[in-house]
């Protein structure tokens, strides 16, 4: 049986999210949700249409890139499906899931992407309002992750509400949370982190009925992943760690 | 049947055109297919307080706020991508006051732009609802008129003084080809008052109009082109050449001397000196 690593947990339990038939999105400054779908192809024994910010549909990139934007991201794709085609694919209500970046998340599912402290007069410029506040409240799913799970990136209080709506799924190092009555509730923690830690290290309030230790990864997610990143650099430049 | 004028300039003479204080839609999407030697001949021609207007703005408006070039920005998400992170002198510059931000979503800066170019003065945009954006920027909702209860949010029009494109052929008359995704470029092109392209190559005319279905802007709507072969640069430009990591590398070094040495070492910087 496989073991988790900080970041194939989370690059995997990004996969979990994705269904059968379903249409699923990967955007800039995502590498990790990129990974996540490109192992779903590989892993997982159904079809489902991987559309992504490169124009992408479907392809079979020849190497994976960096830049989760980059343009190697549709090559052999069947159609040039390009950004106002995605946001109004979003709006309209067809867009089953999307993986939407986070600088901070509360307990509703709610992010901030903008700034930390006074918007007006930032301690830090975040990258801004991106994807979120179109797409977190018109995409039937949408799913995010943080590299750093703790009391600074899952919130009590936002410093900005860049996007609402409601994260359906949240993945960092240490758990994975879905939805539930309009609030984020812990589903599984990561077997080398503990219930208890994960309520020390998270700044929002949840409920964790039901939740238990994260199923290992499979051989298939295992085998898919190491052929993405056969030589581990997307695992160092994540840089990664459970604490 | 009329070839049309040509509009082939040299660079230099492209970056003339766009004065102090103009706003600029830069097409491309972080480091994929920027018009950067444009947006880099700006910075030796020493322009002051201009503005970018786009959804995935990177490297271009990192480097304007880095030479003190541009004094406002609307722009939906920033950052160098690719394991560079957040965009170093773009944050500095927002934090500090030196450029004045108006924030938006990708799709709500679309909007404005799909305003101009439908000739309407604002434009619905799905979403939005529960941010914190609208009270930012002043935006209104509008409930629907014909009475299925839904209210939506709607964008004030956005008319860039000009759309700037990096393309990777031309025609002499200024047809323009893009290969891969065209990302905002086709709105941009459609909202702007004017429309400057650099491209990598001139095709023939004929190639034009034996596939017109790949012109993403046709030469009327374009007002003058310079060829600058690899002008994306750092950046990548499909199916030409990639993404030059280790030159986005050597300028995010902070030290005396790199952004001009950037400048110096680019593609089009002997066409700037020589032409």
């Amino acid at each position: 049986m496989s073991e988790w690593s900080a970041f194939s947990y989370v690059v995997t339990n990004l996969a979990r999210f994705v269904r059968p038939n379903e249409i699923t999105f990967s955007g800039v400054n995502s590498a990790l949700p990129m990974l996540a779908c490109l192992l779903a192809k590989r892993a997982y024994p159904f079809a489902f249409t991987y559309i992504n910010v490169a124009g992408g549909v479907d392809p079979s990139p020849s190497q994976v890139p960096i830049s989760s934007s980059d343009p190697v991201l549709a090559e052999g794709s069947r159609s040039i499906f390009a950004n106002e085609d995605f946001y109004d694919l979003c709006t309209r209500g067809q867009m089953d899931l999307c993986f939407l970046g986070a600088a901070q998340v509360d307990g509703l599912g709610r992010t901030n992407v903008s700034c930390i402290g006074d918007w007006h007069a930032p301690k830090v410029r975040l990258p801004g309002g991106g994807g979120g506040a179109v797409m977190l409240p018109t995409a039937r799913r949408a799913v995010t992750w943080r590299t750093e799970h703790s009391r600074r990136t899952l919130v009590e209080t936002l410093d900005f509400i860049t996007a609402s709506g409601g994260m359906h799924g949240v993945v960092t190092p240490i758990a994975v949370f879905t939805k539930r009555d309009g609030r984020l509730v812990l589903a599984s923690w990561h077997p080398g982190a503990s219930l208890d830690e994960v309520r020390d290290r998270t700044g929002f309030r949840f409920e964790a009925d039901g939740a238990e230790p994260t199923p290992p990864p499979t051989p298939a997610e295992a085998e898919a992943l190491t052929a993405l990143d056969p030589d581990a650099g997307f695992e160092r430049d994540a840089a990664i760690r459970l604490r | 049947m009329s070839l049309g004028t040509p509009k082939i300039v040299p660079l230099r003479d492209l970056a003339a055109r766009v004065t102090d204080g103009s706003s600029l839609a830069l097409g491309g999407s972080f480091l994929h297919r920027g018009p950067f030697a444009l947006v880099r001949e700006l910075i030796r021609q020493g322009r002051r307080d201009l503005e970018v207007i786009k959804q995935s703005p990177g490297y271009d408006i990192d480097i304007l706020c880095r030479a003190g070039a541009l004094g406002r920005a609307r722009a939906g998400i920033v950052a160098m991508e690719g394991n560079f992170g957040l965009a170093p002198w773009y944050r500095r510059a927002v934090e500090t006051g030196q450029i004045r931000l108006e924030e938006h979503a990708c799709a709500s800066l679309t909007a404005g732009l799909r305003a101009s170019a439908f000739g309407v003065p604002f434009m619905p945009c799905g979403g939005i609802h529960g941010s914190d954006l609208p009270a930012l920027n002043g935006w209104k909702t509008v409930e629907d008129p014909y009475g299925s209860g839904e209210t939506v949010y709607v964008i004030p029009r956005i008319t860039p003084d000009f759309a700037i494109i990096h393309a990777n052929e031309v025609s002499e008359e200024g047809d323009v080809r893009v290969y891969g995704t065209s990302h905002w470029d086709r709105i941009m092109s459609r909202s702007a008052k004017r429309v400057l392209v650099v491209a990598e190559r001139v095709a023939s005319g004929a190639s034009f109009r034996d596939q017109p279905e790949l012109t993403l802007v046709p030469h009327f709507l374009v007002e003058a082109v310079s060829i600058v072969p690899a002008g994306a640069w750092p950046g990548s430009c499909w199916p030409h050449y990639a993404v030059d990591y280790p030159a986005v590398e050597a300028y995010m070094d902070d030290a005396p001397g790199v952004l001009q040495a950037h400048l110096d070492t680019a593609p089009e910087a002997r066409e700037a000196a020589h032409v």
